[in-house]
């Protein structure tokens, strides 16, 4: 009973934390964005605007909810459901800090499961969002979301090669698929054993693949509001609306949790190999922190690719040389 | 519990891969055989195959299904119409060839269900020369070797019948739109 309750508090912490961190991501975005162009962003509601997403939320919920002409009813209301819930599934095993001991209670590990399988999970769930994507633009019944939806489909299937055989370079070098061991074999205190100074440019892959998997600025191909009005979600509206931005949301917050454990050591602090866990997860949350950040900060920066660029550099660069990688990494691993 | 589990699944599945062919729609159909995977996913869980379950999300549900669903949208069978459906089409009106296909379909299904009958019955006690690996069949080493040794054949023929199985949906979308109905101006 102990056991289930420690495991239930856990999941409704992080879960929360995963909404919440989400809610902020998109002020974040409003409040970055408007730094950037020397503007104000929003600072009407609340200090600083804090309140806004919750004000942003209230207004979605009571917004009316249209469903186009033609378009199947069934698979147009899937569409969003799809986009959301898988990105939030994969955060399940994301690794947060280690052990945690509250009030004398020995609560285990703070991450809600570690499955030997976590990686491959993580993949394998995070995959099906793409059908929230490309299921919405086909149930629109327009040619602009149908578009989108084709471009998504493609290019997150590309940039997934990519990622799947970075990751895989990892796990090879790890021996294990458990995202928690691929922290610890990078937890000893030396910053030097972190994955990204013996895997550079895996990293540098990897990161870019990340940008293009979760559609974000400069590859967001599925929405790019010149060409293609808003891309798969043109006809949505109201909470429906909400659900496929949470979703991407949450699956940006996740490939930035997902890149700190693979490559920056998780919640491994430097210099201090038995870190209390509130200070592991101020290190985790930093780390992560700035990844989030950064697809921010490239959004505002960077102007957008054109899309036979974008399948030139997924299938010609970076598919040949994160083959490469890991055959050079295999061999290391096999001659060492 | 787990048996209550196992009977939902297995009901979804079974409606599901129902659905995939009995569905009008195309999209429909890959939409059903999505589920019909995930609910697979699902009893090779409940079996004890965390690998197995991960690896038919990722390869079937993430990869095949989306190329799949990928297809149909480019060749745009979503907008078959009922008159469309009820034109004279050859391939779905010639009697002869509904009833070879339907042969074909009967003598595969039997086969299948032979095979499994005579297969379960073996259920429990691997024969022909297999050792149990000692960690299970889900120990990542045990299966990477099974499946690039003995079994790396059978490994590769499943991957050309999915290829296969592409090329006759091209095959079968490409007659429908060379063959207009007379009268009608080729675009």
């Amino acid at each position: 009973m102990n056991d289930f309750l420690i495991i239930l508090i856990k999941t409704c912490v992080i879960y929360g934390g995963l909404i919440g961190a989400a809610a902020l991501m998109t002020l974040a975005e409003r409040k970055f964005s408007a730094w950037m162009q020397l503007r104000y962003g929003p600072n009407r509601v609340g200090p600083w605007g804090l309140l806004q997403p919750l004000a942003d939320g209230v207004k979605f919920i009571f917004k009316e909810e249209l469903c186009p002409d033609g378009a199947n009813p069934w698979i147009f209301r899937l569409a969003p459901i799809l986009s959301a819930v898988p990105a939030m599934l994969t955060v399940a095993v994301i690794p947060f800090a280690g052990d945690v001991t509250l009030f004398g209670v020995d609560c285990g590990n703070l991450s809600i499961t570690d499955l030997d399988i976590g990686t491959l999970f993580l993949v394998a769930i995070g995959g099906l969002s793409v059908y929230g994507v490309i299921l919405g633009g086909w149930a629109s019944n327009s040619k602009y979301s149908l578009l989108g939806g084709l471009r998504a489909s493609a290019q997150m299937i590309s940039y997934e090669l990519s990622l799947i055989m970075i990751i895989l370079c990892i796990v090879a070098m790890t021996g294990s698929l458990d995202l928690r061991a691929i922290t610890e074999s990078q937890n000893t205190g030396n910053p030097l054993s972190w994955n990204v100074f013996s895997q550079p440019l895996a990293f540098v892959i990897f990161v870019i693949a990340t940008f293009a998997e979760t559609n974000r600025h400069p590859f967001d191909f599925a929405e790019c509001e010149p060409e293609l009005v808003a891309g798969f979600h043109t006809e949505y509206s109201s909470m429906k609306f909400a659900l496929f931005f949470l979703g991407e949301y949450c699956a940006m917050i996740v490939m930035a949790c997902l890149t700190t454990t693979l490559f920056l050591g998780g919640y491994s602090v430097p210099f201090w190999e038995d870190a209390p866990w509130f200070i592991e997860l101020g290190s985790f949350c930093a780390k992560a922190g700035f990844f989030a950040f950064l697809f921010i900060w490239v959004r505002w920066t960077l102007p957008r690719f054109r899309f036979d660029q974008l399948m030139h550099l997924g299938w010609k660069v970076f598919l040949p040389l994160a083959l490469a990688n890991l055959l050079v990494t295999g061999a290391v691993i096999s001659l060492a | 519990m787990v048996n209550l589990l196992f009977y939902a699944a297995a009901l979804v599945a079974v409606l599901t891969a129902a659905g995939v062919v009995l569905a009008r729609n195309p999209v429909v159909s890959v939409v059903s055989l999505l589920s019909c995977f995930g609910s697979l996913a699902v009893i090779y869980l409940l079996a004890g195959f965390q690998f197995l379950a991960a690896i038919q999300i990722l390869v079937y549900g993430g990869a095949i299904m989306v190329l799949f669903l990928f297809v149909v949208m480019l060749l745009n069978l979503g907008g078959l119409s009922p008159e469309a459906e009820d034109r004279d089409d050859p391939l779905f009106h010639d009697r002869r060839r509904s009833a070879g296909g339907l042969a074909v379909a009967v003598a595969l299904g039997s086969a299948s269900l032979i095979g499994i009958l005579r297969g379960a019955r073996h259920l429990t006690e691997p024969t022909n020369g297999f050792v149990l690996p000692a960690e299970g069949y889900d120990a990542l080493p045990a299966l990477a070797e099974a499946m690039f040794t003995r079994y790396s054949l059978p490994f590769e023929a499943a991957s050309v019948l999915l290829l296969a199985t592409t090329v006759g949906v091209m095959v079968l979308a490409k007659r429908q739109r060379s063959a207009p109905p007379a009268g009608e101006e080729r675009p």
